[in-house]
Formats: C-alpha cells, structure tokens, sequence
C-alpha cells in the first residue's frame, strides 16, 4: 500500500466543515468543525458508528448535500481550488473528472431501467461530449474488464439486477474512475456485501491505490475493513474528529477515550469464550435431515411447479442443553430459513425436527401452540421487529396474553421486570419503538424473546444491525440471561468473529447445508471443509500487522 | 417524559398544517349549513323540500311577485326580501323553495357519501385483511371476484344496478329495502368502489405480514384472528383513514352522476345530483339553479380532497420528507444508543 | 410470452362471462321490464303481448335467454327492444364519436397532466408548484357533468364562442370537428389533468431522493439530464399504467359528457338505453366497455414489462 507522496501539497483539504440540517425540532448538526487533509495516493479511512457523521462529511466534499434544509460552512479545497462554495456549473465538472464516488449499496445506486453499459457511457459522455457512442461503449468495456468483470463485452449491455452484488459493486467503481479522477470517495462500498465478496473489493481498491496511485476516503464503521486498506485514520464521533493518525498509530496507541472503547469492542470479539463443560445429557433439539424447498410455479394455463429453490437442503445437527450452538453463513446459505422451519413458522418440506424427544415437524399450527412458549426467538431487524404501533410494554406482555398466562395488572408487572432484567427502566413500559435506540430495541426483543420462559432461544443476526459498541453489551446481556435462566442457545449470524464469541459449537452453512460443524476453536483454527477455509480468509482482521502478514503469506 | 405515539405524532403534525385544517373547517361548515335544513325550512322559509308554490305570490318589498310566472320561469333569488323565503328563489316550475332544497339536497349528499365510504372501507379492510393474511386460494378467489367488478364500466355498473334496484327495490333475506330508499345508492356506491380500496390496502397487508413483528406474534401461537386485527389492521389503520376520505370524495361524485341520470338518489329524496339535473332543463333560463348545487358540490368535494391530503402527510411523513431530500441528501444519520 | 398471452386470454374470457352473466342477471331481476311490453309498442294488448313472449322465447328458462342473446351479441344480430334496430350497428356507427372524443381528451389530460406534473416537481415548495397544486385538487373535486353543463350554457350558449354540441366528422371538416369538440374534450380530460400531475409529482418527488439520482449527480450529471433522462423517466412508468387503465375504462366516463353535448357516440347510446331499460344494447354496450377494460389491462402488463426491465412478464403491474 503505497502512503503517497510526503512533503507535497495535499490534493484536498478540508477546515472546519461544519454541516447542520433543519429538522421538525431543533437542526441537526451532522458535522461539527472537522479539518483534515489528504494527500495523493494515499487511503485515508474515515470511520465512526452510525450518527458520527461520517456519510454526510464524505457528500458534502462533492456537495451532494446541498439544498434548502442544509446549512454547509468551512472550506474544501480541491488543489487550492474551493469547492464548498463554487457554482453548480464547476461542482458538476469536479464529480466524476476529479473525484469520483461509490455508494453503499449498489443495487439500488444504479438506475435500474437503463443498461449498466449505457450508465458508464453516461458519465463518459456527460463530461467528454465530443467522445462518440461507439467509442465510449469501447472505453466503458474496458473499464468493467480493469475493474475484474468477466466477459465485459457481453455484461456491458446487462440491466443491474442482472449483475450479483459484487459485480455490481465493481461496476460502480468502474464507472466512478470512468475519467480518471484522482480522489474515490468509497461511502460504506462493502458494508452490504458477503464478507468474501467484500475481501474481493477490497482488493480491487488496494490494486487501483497501487497501480494508478488513486487517492481513496473509505467510509465505514468495521475496523477490520480499516486496517486491511487504510494508510491515515480519523474516527469520527458526534460530527467531530476524536482520534487521527497513523493506521499503526491509531490501532495500537489511541489516545482518545472513546476510541479506545470503541477498539476494544471491536477486538473482544475475536477472543473465544471460555469452554463449557458438556453434560452428557439427551440432546434438547434434534435435527435430522431437514429440507424446506421454494417450489417455482410455472404453467401454461395452470400453474405446475417447474423448479424448486432449494433454501434448505438436507441439514442435521444437535443442541445441548445449556449449550450456545452458532450457525454461520453468508446470505443466501438458508441459516434464515433453516432457524424459521425448525421453530415451525415455516413447514418444512420433509425431514425431523425433535424437541425435548418429541417430533414437532409438521404438526398444525393447534399442536404447536402449547410448545411454542419453550421455544421463542429474537429476530434480526429492530426497526420491523417490533409492531410501531405498540407500546414498549405491551410488546412484551403480548406472549403471556396470547397464550393466557397472564393478564391486567399481573401481566403489566411481569413485562416491567422482564424490561429491567434486560436492563431497561421499567418506566419505558409507555414508550414506543420508534423514540427508542436500535441497542434498547434489540434488548426489547431479547425481552420478549423470554417472557414465555422458554428453554431454546433461536437468535437470528441479533446484532448484526447494531453498532459496535452496541453489540458487545447485548452479547453479555444474552450470556447473563443464559447462565441466569439456564438458556439452550442457537445464534445464527454471518459475522464469524461474532459467532465465536458466544458459541460452543459452530456450524457453518453454505447453499442450504451445513459443510462443518463441530466445537468453535477447532472450526475456528483448524478448518477442514474449503468452503469454511475461504470463509475464515476472508473476515476482515482488526489488527493491521496480523492483516499485512496474511496478505503477506498468501501471496504466492 | 411523555411519551409519543405515532397518532398523538400525526395529530401534531395536522395540527400544523393550517391549509388542511382551513378547508376541514370549510367541510364542518358545509356540513352544518347541510344539517341546518329543517330548522330553517321550519322556521324561515316555511315550507318543506318538496311542497311546490306554483300559483302562490309572494311579498318583496311591498309589492306582489309571482314565484312561478305565465311562461313557467321561477322567480329569482329574493336574498332577505321575503323574511328569508325563496332566499335563493323557486326552482323550476314547481316553484320549490331553492335555499330549502338545497340545503336537504346537501343533506342526503353528505349522508350517501359518507355512509357509502363507510361501507367501502368496512369492506376492503375485511377483504384485505383476509387476501392479505390468508394469501392462497382464499386470495385467489377475492381477487377474481374483484377482477370481475372491476372490469365494469364503473358508471354503467353504478346505472346499472341503480335502475335495476330503483324499479325493484332489494330483499335481503328478511331485510326489504325499497326502490326510492336512499339505501340503495348507498349500498350501491359502497360495493362498486371498494375493489378499488381493497387492492391497494391488500397490498399493504401482504408487505407488513412479512415483517418481523408478525413472525413474532406467530412464533408466540397468535392465531388468524389475533394477527389480523392485532397486529396487521393498526398498521393500515393510517392507509385506511385516508382512503376514507378519498371515498367519501368520490362517492359524492358518484352519487351526483347517477342521480343526474336519474339512476341515483330517487323522489322525493333531494341531492345535489337531482338538483343539477333539474336545472340543466332550465339552463338557459335560470343557470343558477344549475350552478348552485354544482358549485356546493365542488367545494365540499375540494375541501374533503385537500383534508385528506392533510391527513396523508400528517400519517405519512415520508411523504414531506420528499421536499428535504431534493438536493439528494441523505437523512441525518440517528442517535447512536 | 406465448404463456402470458394464453394466461390473459383464459382470464379475459372469464371475466367477460361474469361480466355478461352479472348483466343479464341484474336486468331480469327488474320486474317491471317487460321486454314483450316494450317490443309491443303503443299498441299493445295481452294478446300481443303473450304472442311475442313466445315468439321471442320471454317464457324460456333463464339460462337459455341467456344463452340465445349472447349468441346474438356475438355473431351480430342483436335487436333492441325499444327501437327495434340492430344494436351491433348502432354501436358501430358511434365509435369514431366515442374515439375521437376519448383520444382527444387523452392527448390533452397526458401532456398537461405531465407538464404540470413535471413543473411542481421540479419547484417543489414555491408558488408555481402550490398554485398547480390547487389547480390539480380542483380539477379532482369536479363533478364533470355540472362541468360541462357550466360550459355549455356560457361558453357555446351565452357567449357562443364554441360550437353547442352536436359532433362534425373528422372527414368530412377538420376545423369543425375540433371546434365541436373542444369543450368535451376540455370536460373529460380535466379530472385526469389533475390526478395525473399529482401522481407524477409524487413519484418524481419520491424518485429525486433514490440512490441512483445520487448517483447521477455524483458522476457530474448536469441538473437538467438528472431530473429528465433519471428522475422522470423512471417516474413515467407507473403513469403509463395508470392511463392504460384509465383508458381502458374511459367508456364509463364519456356517457353523460355525450350525452350532455349531444355527441352520439356509444356513450349516449349507452345512456339512452338505460333510460329506457332496454336491455340488448345495455349488455352490448356493458361487454363492449367490459372487453376493452380487460384488455388494456393486459396491454399494460405487456407495456410495463417492456418498460421495467427487472419485470417478466406475467407478473401482475400492480
């Protein structure tokens, strides 16, 4: 990685950009005074949890954030020139000539009804209009081939649902360095990515800062994608800048207290738990030969089943009582779907699910009522998890309710302890989810998750939507709870480090089937099967000297 | 801290919003000019809707004025001069009192339109709720049926059930309804838009049943029922409402096409529909009998049109923020917890 | 494409069954319409009245008159009760009215609808977008036929600017038949005028704060291209389903705007034979209107899939 010309001219700098949008309430100050500068060729990581500002500094730079409701002060100069307040006409000839940008999710940063090729043509032609049709179709070819896209001549004329989403992603940027610019803003390019598709693009960034000396700004909030690409850090907190320096200098010395905390959540989460003691007890769940198919229907005039997706594909395993079993696997392995048959919210389409000895695969939805409370989970996506229109409280007495355990006043009691066993004020009994954090939702969720006292809790991505920080406390929450209330955990996740953390056992998922398992160390350290190999080489390390080693090693 | 909910939210959000609020105040006041009839048809204009004055005279001013002359012309709105008879003057040559009628014409407007609405939304909630949740055959089978209304002509399904009922009245079971009750149109009205409520509302349900909160409420052994109208219905609670007040906006229009074509609201009932079309017989004449229940229609229309925009962007604040994000902003990012 | 088309086909045919059974349904359920009486005429008698009964096979079972007139809408032979002349004719005869007055009044609600659509969008929050903001809740809110009733007695009567009703062949004088329908065209197309432009507003609205115009900034797009050839191009696909569906079913919408104006196209047919309950047109005129709503319906299915590449066909619009 190169760390650019010392001693020269910075390429952008950037003096108390301060950022604040008009709101309903009170305006929102995005960015509060933030100065930094980057020089050329080098990769400059700008990263901070969710709220820091960090998104909206990057736009600003090209003045995406322009309009009535903004108020925008300070300077950024683009090789002395000023930016912050130039006209549109000279803003438009810096994006893209100068400094190109890539978003975070490039589904839907394509305009879907035009070609991927007549996009990158677009931009061509937008600041080259003497370029032609034909030559700038040649020229975007070209690019998508730069930037790793195989078959270019064919994908070029490709519609962007046509692409996967790390092509599609390598597209953007093809089209963002479409005119050479010399600065890519990179806003959070692989937070929506697999993890092994986002060591890919992070490769690609690497080559492009090597071989064609590109300045790089990396928005984002994993360290682990921090220490694998940045040369300079600055972490982002409140809209100001609270620690910068050195990639080294920042991971191994920081001097500002929150960044310390925010690296130590970061790198507990690779440290393993400690071993539980089996108990040589009958298993609590059993899973055998498990299959749940999509079928495809199509048909002339009826509707036959033509194909099927196979989400599912055969899965067997086994959960201990007391014991934390992770299932990890990228999207689109099943472990969703996998977690939803076993607890029969879906049917699965054939194979044996066994609770406490007894079979529960199929049985009709009257069956099941009275096991359900034994059996609970808590759910991915705070903000759709929780019913808007229900307050704190009554979400999480409406288990005792619908299975008649309880009611009126005893019910109410019971919810505000179950609020404050996960460490929220029982007076948040009134509140509504939306004026909570999406940290004091998840809690809600585990919350609910236990008022049935159940004995397995199935946790799909808990915190996967969560900051940092966040996420280290609500994995001690569910440990207490486990040890407290003697919990059978199946926590299903597709951030390996995370997945280590709590489990006993691991195992891993990959197109509908489970392709190792066994105890979390050894999958961890000693992998077998290629698929896990490729899973655990991929995961970002927050710990830039171990990441140069391994890229150092695999080098062939 | 008090707690908000997301209505106590919207009802600020209204509350704001003083274009909206104006022209619901426009409605209220339309709406008690519209239930004021019998007492000024008792106590002012002392007459009843449908008595006819055709030899009668009347005293302006001192002198003697025919309501209706030789040739069969009404007499012209006297405002204040007869004590507040034919304040707007006789309609036609039956020499009805103008004000009277036109204020029970509002009447029976209002109360089809928004009973009609009523019935439309009732419906596409239930059928919506139950496509929605259900999906499956039972899905299927709402869906043909609504396909089938829908591929009507909505006018010609409206006049066509209109003349049929209004000729036969409708026996439903014990209940008897009579060809000139004013039940028939709304009855009618009701059914002819709810396929037009119902798709979009089962679309919403189809979207929410995938959330996570319905998976929750499953996974605690919630059935059909609780899951409907427990945790689906408060959530198009807000669709609803609006939807309710784009209906009763259209079903007044509906209702004063029929009746126009004679296939609505029946004698002796009044709506502002049958007054239209009585002035239209008369429109080179006296356009103001024309004018007048048409223009009373127009503006409780309006008002009840931009009211319900109001309550759109006071339930659904997605739909201001569109104005924020017009230089491509991004929203600022929220509280970290 | 060969499976959607077999797919519609069926289903279109379906719907134009239940659609011609409701009919038939709804008018025998009349007791007072006795199309013996009313083929009988003024002169009629119980002796008249029962003979025709028999001839006209009135006495038949229900399904059978079903059956029979069907057969007779279909190959063309289908007399009216009241007026005793062929119906299929009589409807043919109004379509270049009920055409021109339809495609006329289309064109213009589709480009001012846009225009207005476009200019709100555009200038979101000021005065031009809350003045065409009123215009369009206005144009929603009016009750089309007191409309052209308004404009008929000002505009053609008083102030005789404009022809007062009555329809001129395109053929026979161009200037005329313009003339002639101005102000129908001016009374259909308002309504849609202002719900089109709101939808586009909306959309555009909606569309200005996606990604993907985020993106066509970022690459240094000039405003004016970002807001035509991104925001408005994917804005304008929802509209054009909306008017193959409004269109579909304009035949509901034009009969009392020609019946007011006098235009005799299908429209006035339509409402003279429910005036006078004469039930063959009225199931003609119901099917006619039923088939074409049925079928741009799936016109814009096949429209949308052609403009939404991530859509295949056979998946609903909707």
């Amino acid at each position: 990685m190169s760390a650019g010309r010392q001693g020269s001219e910075p390429l952008l700098r950037v003096s108390d950009l301060r950022v604040a949008f008009a709101t309903e309430g009170e305006p929102v100050r995005a960015v509060d005074g933030v100065s930094f500068e980057l020089a050329a060729g080098e990769v400059l990581a700008i990263v901070g949890e969710s709220g820091s500002g960090k998104s909206v500094t990057a736009q600003t730079l090209i003045g995406l954030t322009r309009g009535p409701n903004a108020r925008i002060e300070g300077s950024v100069a683009l090789a002395g020139r000023e930016l912050l307040g130039a006209r549109e006409a000279e803003l438009r000839r810096v994006r893209g000539e100068r400094i190109g940008m890539i978003f975070q999710d490039p589904m839907s940063s394509f305009n879907p009804v035009y070609r991927i090729g007549a996009q990158v043509v677009e931009a061509i032609r937008a600041h080259r209009p003497q370029v032609s049709r034909g030559e700038a179709r040649e020229r975007a070819v070209e690019l998508l081939d730069s930037v790793g896209i195989p078959d270019p001549q064919r994908r070029v004329d490709s519609y962007p649902h046509e692409f996967s989403g790390g092509m599609r992603q390598r597209a953007m940027i093809a089209m963002a360095l479409a005119l050479e610019p010399q600065i890519l803003i990179a806003d959070e390019p692989t937070t929506a990515l697999d993890v092994t598709i986002q060591a890919q693009i992070l490769e690609l960034l690497r080559r492009l800062n090597r071989e064609r000396g590109l300045a790089t700004i990396l928005i984002t909030h994993d360290f682990g994608v921090v220490a694998e690409i940045a040369d300079r850090v600055l972490v982002m907190h409140g809209g100001r800048i609270v620690e910068r320096g050195g990639l080294d200098e920042v991971f191994y010395s920081p001097r500002d207290p929150y960044t310390r905390r925010l690296l130590d959540a970061v790198v507990r989460l690779d440290r393993a738990p400690p071993l539980r003691p089996s108990r040589g007890e009958p298993p609590l769940l059993e899973v055998s030969d498990l299959v749940k198919h999509f079928p495809v229907r199509r048909g002339l005039l009826v509707d036959r089943e033509v194909d099927r997706v196979r989400a599912v594909d055969g899965v067997s395993f086994s959960v201990a009582r007391g014991e934390t079993l992770g299932l990890v696997g990228e999207s689109g392995s099943g472990k969703s779907t996998l977690s939803r048959a076993v607890l029969q919210l879906l049917e699965p389409t054939s194979g044996s699910v066994r609770f406490e000895g007894r079979e529960i695969a199929g049985l009709s939805r009257r069956r099941m009522r009275p096991l359900r409370p034994a059996m609970q989970m808590v759910f991915q996506d705070t903000s759709t998890s929780l019913n808007p229109r229900r307050r704190i409280g009554q979400i999480v007495g409406e288990p005792l309710r619908v299975q008649g355990v309880a009611s009126g006043r005893e019910l109410r009691g019971r919810a505000r302890e179950l609020l404050e066993r996960v460490g929220l004020p029982a007076a948040h009994y009134e509140r509504y989810p939306h004026e909570l954090s999406g940290g004091q939702r998840q809690r809600v969720g585990i919350a609910r998750a236990l008022a049935l006292e159940p004995k397995l809790v199935i946790a799909d991505e808990p915190v996967s939507a969560l900051d940092a920080s966040i996420r280290a406390q609500i994995l001690d929450l569910m440990t207490e709870l486990q040890g407290e209330f003697g919990l059978t955990y199946v926590f299903v996740a597709h951030d390996i480090g995370v997945v280590r953390h709590v489990s006993d056992r691991i195992a891993v998922m990959h197109e509908g089937r489970i392709v190792e398992q066994g105890p979390a160390d050894r999958v961890c350290e000693r992998p077998s099967d290629p698929y896990t190999k490729k899973l655990l080489a991929a995961v970002p390390v927050p710990d830039p000297r171990e990441a140069r080693a391994r890229r150092a090693s695999s080098v062939p | 801290m008090e707690s908000r909910s997301p209505w106590y939210l919207a009802y600020r959000r209204l509350r704001r919003n003083r274009v909206a609020l104006s022209f619901g105040a426009l409605f209220v006041a339309i709406a008690l000019f519209a239930l004021a009839a019998p007492l000024w048809a008792s106590d002012v204009a002392h007459t009843t809707p449908n008595a006819t004055h055709t030899t009668e005279t009347v005293e302006v001013g001192g002198e003697q004025r025919e309501v209706v002359d030789r040739e069969g012309g009404p007499i012209g709105p006297l405002w204040l001069g007869a004590g507040g008879r034919f304040f707007l003057g006789a309609d036609g040559h039956l020499g009805r009192d103008e004000m009277v009628r036109l204020m029970y014409g509002g009447r029976t407007s209002l109360f089809v339109g928004v009973t009609a609405a009523l019935i439309t939304v009732l419906l596409a909630t239930l059928l919506g709720l139950l496509s929605g949740y259900y999906r499956g055959w039972v899905d299927g089978l709402i869906a043909r049926v609504l396909d089938v209304v829908w591929a009507f002509p909505v006018t010609l399904l409206g006049a066509a059930l209109g003349l049929a009922l209004a000729l036969g009245g409708l026996r439903i079971g014990p209940i008897v309804i009579s060809g000139d009750s004013v039940w028939v149109p709304i009855l009618i009205i009701g059914f002819v838009y709810a396929p037009y409520v119902t798709r979009p509302v089962r679309g919403e349900v189809l979207a929410l049943r995938e959330q996570e909160f319905v998976e929750a409420a499953v996974s605690q052994g919630a059935g059909p029922l609780r899951i409907m109208f427990g945790e689906l219905l408060p959530n198009v609670l807000s669709t609803l409402i609006v939807f309710f007040a784009i209906s009763v906006a259209n079903s007044m229009l509906l209702e004063s096409m029929l009746s126009f074509l004679g296939v609505g609201v029946q004698p002796p009932n009044t709506s502002w529909g049958t007054m239209i079309a009585e002035g239209f017989e008369l429109i080179t004449s006296s356009p103001l009998l024309t004018v007048l229940p048409g223009a009373m229609l127009l503006l409780t229309v309006l008002a009840v049109n931009v009211f319900a925009d109001g309550l759109r962007d006071a339930l659904d604040p997605r739909a201001k923020r569109r104005l924020e994000v017009h230089a491509g902003q991004t929203e600022p990012e929220g509280t970290a917890a | 494409m060969a499976r959607f088309a077999v797919r519609r086909l069926a289903g279109a045919a379906a719907v134009l069954f239940a659609v011609s059974v409701l009919v038939f349904v709804i008018f025998n359920v009349i007791p007072n319409a006795d199309p013996a009486r009313q083929l009988a005429g003024r002169t009629a008698n119980p002796q008249l009245i029962a003979s025709i009964t028999r001839e006209w096979g009135f006495d038949d079972p229900l399904p059978e008159q079903y059956l029979r007139m069907m057969q007779n809408i279909l190959t063309g032979k289908v007399i009216s009760y009241e007026t005793e002349e062929n119906v299929d004719e009589r409807i043919v005869e109004g379509i270049p009215e009920t055409f021109s007055l339809a495609v006329g009044a289309a064109a213009i609600w589709m480009f001012f609808g846009i225009l207005f659509g476009y200019l709100s969008a555009v200038r979101a929050g000021g005065p031009l977008d809350r003045g065409l903001t009123v215009l369009a809740v206005t144009g929603i809110s009016m009750p089309v036929f007191w409309l052209a009733a308004i404009l008929l007695n000002y505009l053609a009567y008083e102030l005789e600017l404009l022809p007062a009703g009555g329809y001129v062949g395109f053929t026979e004088n161009p200037l005329e038949w313009a003339q002639h329908l101005i102000l129908p065209w001016v009374t259909l197309a308002i309504v849609y005028v202002g719900l089109y432009s709101r939808v586009l507003r909306s959309n555009m609205l909606d569309a200005m704060g996606a990604d993907y115009v985020r993106t066509a900034r970022a690459k240094g797009l000039s405003e004016h291209r970002v807001m035509t050839r991104h925001v408005l191009r994917n804005s304008l696909i929802p509209i054009v389903t909306l008017f193959g569906l409004d269109f579909g079913a304009l035949l509901g919408g034009v009969i009392v705007v020609e019946g007011i104006f006098n235009l005799n196209g299908v429209g006035q047919y339509a409402y003279e034979s429910l005036i006078n309950l004469d039930l063959p047109p009225i199931m003609a005129i119901t099917l006619f209107g039923a088939f074409f709503i049925v079928l741009f319906n799936a016109l814009v299915d096949v429209v949308y899939a052609f403009l939404d590449p991530r859509v295949k066909l056979g998946s609903p619009a909707r």
